[in-house]
């Protein structure tokens, strides 16, 4: 009896192990749990908002089938992001009138920004998916008490640079860079640079394009980067501009015998079809590469959930999204359990939250101290043998972010001078 | 005397609301003296002297940039100081923008203060060791009046003192635009409105008097920016964006720009249109841009103007005939 009860006590720690969704038994709470989700729904970023609500939905439907999170059901409240100014007031109607518990989502670091020190003025427990607290790369709030934040915004730059170096070092002399204008774009440039530099590589740069965030109309950009013949192109457009640079390149021949790197191309994947997206390219999938050979079972569960649902495939802003909700899940249920399965206070949670690990979807991922994600990013080179209309990844590469990301409290610059990088 | 009581009225109603009202509903009301500030400036160059302009969210910007600066930069907390400094930087700044503009009219007009919003807009994003950049510029939290108030956490500040002071602050703009619209200086910029030659004709000096127009717009519009910045924390680049433009534009059609209360309605009724659309809908812009289109199509005087017809319509049922006729004749002659 004794034996056979052992067995199921270890069939049943298997099991929470194995999925992440599965809910610490705490006392039965009567009262849903209201999470607020802000997320872009139009513009620019329309289509990476509704990836990651798409995520977060279906990290609450498995969350929920498995008895909420500490025995609470998971209630969603929507708004969108949008502005800085108009997305603090949704972030205010969340938590003054909705009275969620939680805020989840942001992705435009301009509103990360400006909503972080809000939401601490506001006392209010906040989960970033791709939003940061960076002034360029420079740390605004070293020690948020109430924000937790994505990982670093350079850290898909560090990592395309990196893989740049190891796959071409000795295969370029000239380089140029296409990056939208703006903190994000100009920073990954520079980190570009700054790697090159570190690495020893004396290329020569032969143009700068800086287009305005959004722009549809590339031509001249792209007629300025032929006239250059550089032979790496350096890129970190990520909106629906990336698939029309494509195009246009393609049109102009630009990529004829020029290397590409785009550290951070997973959110247009899809649509970077194979009849203008060349192969060996540089390709970022940031933390949740769809396609990946080794993936997890959660993943793959994921991946085909997605697919069938929506007819398309997920990248990583839903990763993001479900990591955010993982990590609050067991950020709760850990200071649950410390208080004998009473529902914590904010307090206890934020404090258990500080340096909790999960399994997402691209793998392993931890929270550090200082509220700043730590997840596992993905890169490689393109390949056209799939059975998809685009390019996925020939050859993967993944790194942890902690050798790609500065330790809290650096200076990123002074960082990448000194940083011990394994290529 | 009507009106007089109906302005107290609704003065003692906003003064009472935060003992009634949700907190989220009284954050919201931050912007709208914000902006009810914004437009009664904006609206004395638009509804009183006939010029529209595309780019005064420029002065917008100014006002959140100058809070930003005083904070950030310079480590002054006072709120009064920063109302000084938005009006006086508007104030510099509209003097060359006013001057070149103000020598056309109509679509020139529109566009030329567009241009120049967007020429400060691109500043404001490409000067990122002064401006910030993308990222924009804290606003910390100011002190009012003297008071300190960082023990308070922000909720409570906005919708506490914050709240007051704004309130007061929009009484007073209002009290003095008021003055200002109904003085001879007011009757000289309708008279610009309604027939330019024939004001020459009788001595107006009609570009002055449109750039002491854009002038005191502008001051107007830079105070409202100043408060929303303090509400948001955050100086941004997007408030001096053209959009933001527009939304001042629609704020006024919206409440209607031929009435005085109208631009104060329409920001009262654009907040929170949008709060209920946006909370409804994805495609709340839809909507709003559908409001926008049935407003002009239908109610072309706004909402105010919409309240004066029902307002008519009941008097003259309830009044005998003869007095019918000089009661809309009245209601005709109260439109600026």
């Amino acid at each position: 009896m004794n034996a056979s009860r052992r067995k199921i006590l270890k069939a049943l720690g298997a099991t929470a192990i194995a999925s992440p969704f599965i809910s610490f038994p705490a006392l039965a709470q009567s009262r849903s749990l209201k999470i607020g989700i802000l997320a872009p729904k139009g513009g620019i970023a329309g289509t990476v908002g509704e990836c990651g609500l798409r995520g977060t939905l279906w990290a609450v439907e498995k969350i929920n089938a498995a008895g909420g999170i500490a025995g609470r059901k998971v209630e969603l409240v929507v708004e969108e992001e949008t502005n800085p100014k108009d997305s603090i007031e949704r972030f205010r109607k969340l938590v003054l009138q909705d009275r969620v518990e939680c805020v989840q989502g942001v992705v435009s670091s301009g509103v990360s920004l400006s909503l972080g020190p809000a939401a601490e003025e506001m006392r209010a427990l906040t989960m970033f998916w791709d939003g940061t607290t960076q002034d360029g790369v420079k740390e605004t709030m070293p020690n948020p008490r109430y924000v937790f934040k994505s990982t670093d915004n350079e850290c898909e730059a560090v990592m395309g640079s990196l893989l740049a170096i190891k796959y071409w070092k000795g295969k370029f002399a000239t380089v140029a860079g296409i990056n939208p204008d703006y903190s994000y774009g100009r920073n990954n440039w520079a980190a570009f640079l700054a790697l090159l530099k570190r690495f020893g590589i004396e290329a020569r740069v032969v143009a700068e394009q800086w287009p305005k965030v959004g722009t549809l109309d590339l031509t001249s950009h792209v007629a300025a980067l032929k006239a250059a013949k550089p032979d790496l192109v350096f890129s970190s457009l990520l909106f629906a501009d990336l698939p029309v640079f494509m195009k246009t390149a393609y049109g102009a021949g630009l990529v004829d015998g020029t290397k590409f790197v785009f550290p951070a191309a997973g959110w247009q994947h899809t649509q970077l079809k194979k009849d203008f997206t060349p192969e060996g390219m540089i390709f970022g999938h940031n933390t949740l590469y769809f396609d990946l050979p080794n993936a997890s079972p959660l993943q793959r569960e994921f991946v085909q959930h997605y697919y069938d649902r929506y007819k398309d495939y997920p990248h990583w802003e839903a990763d993001r999204a479900i990591f955010a909700m993982q990590v609050y899940k067991a950020g709760v249920e850990k200071a649950a359990k410390a208080k004998g399965g009473a529902w914590p206070s904010t307090e206890d949670i934020i404090n258990a939250t500080e340096g909790v690990q999960v399994e997402s979807l691209g793998g392993k991922g931890s929270m550090r101290k200082d509220h700043i994600a730590e997840q596992t990013f993905y890169q490689g080179i393109t390949t056209h043998k799939n059975r998809y209309d685009f390019p996925t990844l020939g050859t993967v590469d993944a790194m942890y972010s902690e050798q790609i990301q500065k330790p809290a409290g650096a200076d990123f610059w002074t960082w990448i001078k000194s940083a011990q990088f394994k290529i | 005397m009507r009106s007089h009581l109906l302005v107290l009225l609704l003065l003692a109603v906003l003064a009472l609301l935060p003992q009634v009202a949700g907190q989220y509903h009284l954050t919201l009301m931050i912007p709208f003296f914000a902006y009810g500030i914004a437009l009664l400036g904006f609206n004395l160059l638009f509804g009183y002297t006939g010029l529209l302009s595309f780019g005064h969210a420029l002065f917008v910007g100014i006002g959140a940039y100058a809070a930003a600066a005083i904070t950030s930069k310079l480590g002054l907390r006072s709120f009064e100081l920063i109302l000084v400094a938005s009006a006086v930087g508007a104030f510099l700044v509209a003097i060359p923008v006013g001057l070149l503009s103000v020598r056309y009219t109509k679509i020139f007009f529109g566009m030329l203060t567009l241009a120049f919003g967007m020429l400060f807009h691109s500043f404001l994003f490409k000067f990122y060791d002064i401006t910030g950049g993308d990222g924009g510029m804290r606003v910390l939290r100011p002190s009012l009046l003297g008071m300190d108030l960082s023990t308070l956490d922000k909720t409570a500040f906005l919708t506490g003192p914050f709240y007051y002071y704004c309130l007061v602050l929009l009484g007073f703009a209002g009290l003095a635009m008021w003055r200002m619209v109904n003085s001879p200086f007011g009757l000289h910029l309708k008279a610009i409105r309604e027939n330019p030659r024939k004001a020459e004709y009788l001595g107006v000096r009609v570009r002055l008097y449109r750039l002491f127009a854009f002038l005191i717009s502008a001051m107007y519009c830079a105070m409202g920016g100043a408060i929303l910045a303090v509400s948001t924390g955050l100086a941004d680049p997007e408030l001096a964006y053209w959009t933001h433009s527009g939304n001042l534009v629609f704020m006024v059609v919206l409440g209607g720009f031929a009435n005085f209360l109208g631009p104060i309605v329409g920001a009262f009724s654009f907040i929170f249109l949008q709060d209920q659309l946006m909370s409804l809908t994805q495609y709340w812009r839809f909507f709003l841009g559908a409001t926008l289109a049935l407003i002009v199509i239908l109610f072309p005087r706004g909402l105010m103007g919409l309240l004066q017809d029902l307002g008519g319509r009941f008097r003259a049922a309830e009044a005998p005939a003869p007095q019918r006729i000089s009661h809309e004749l009245g209601t005709e002659r109260v439109n600026p």
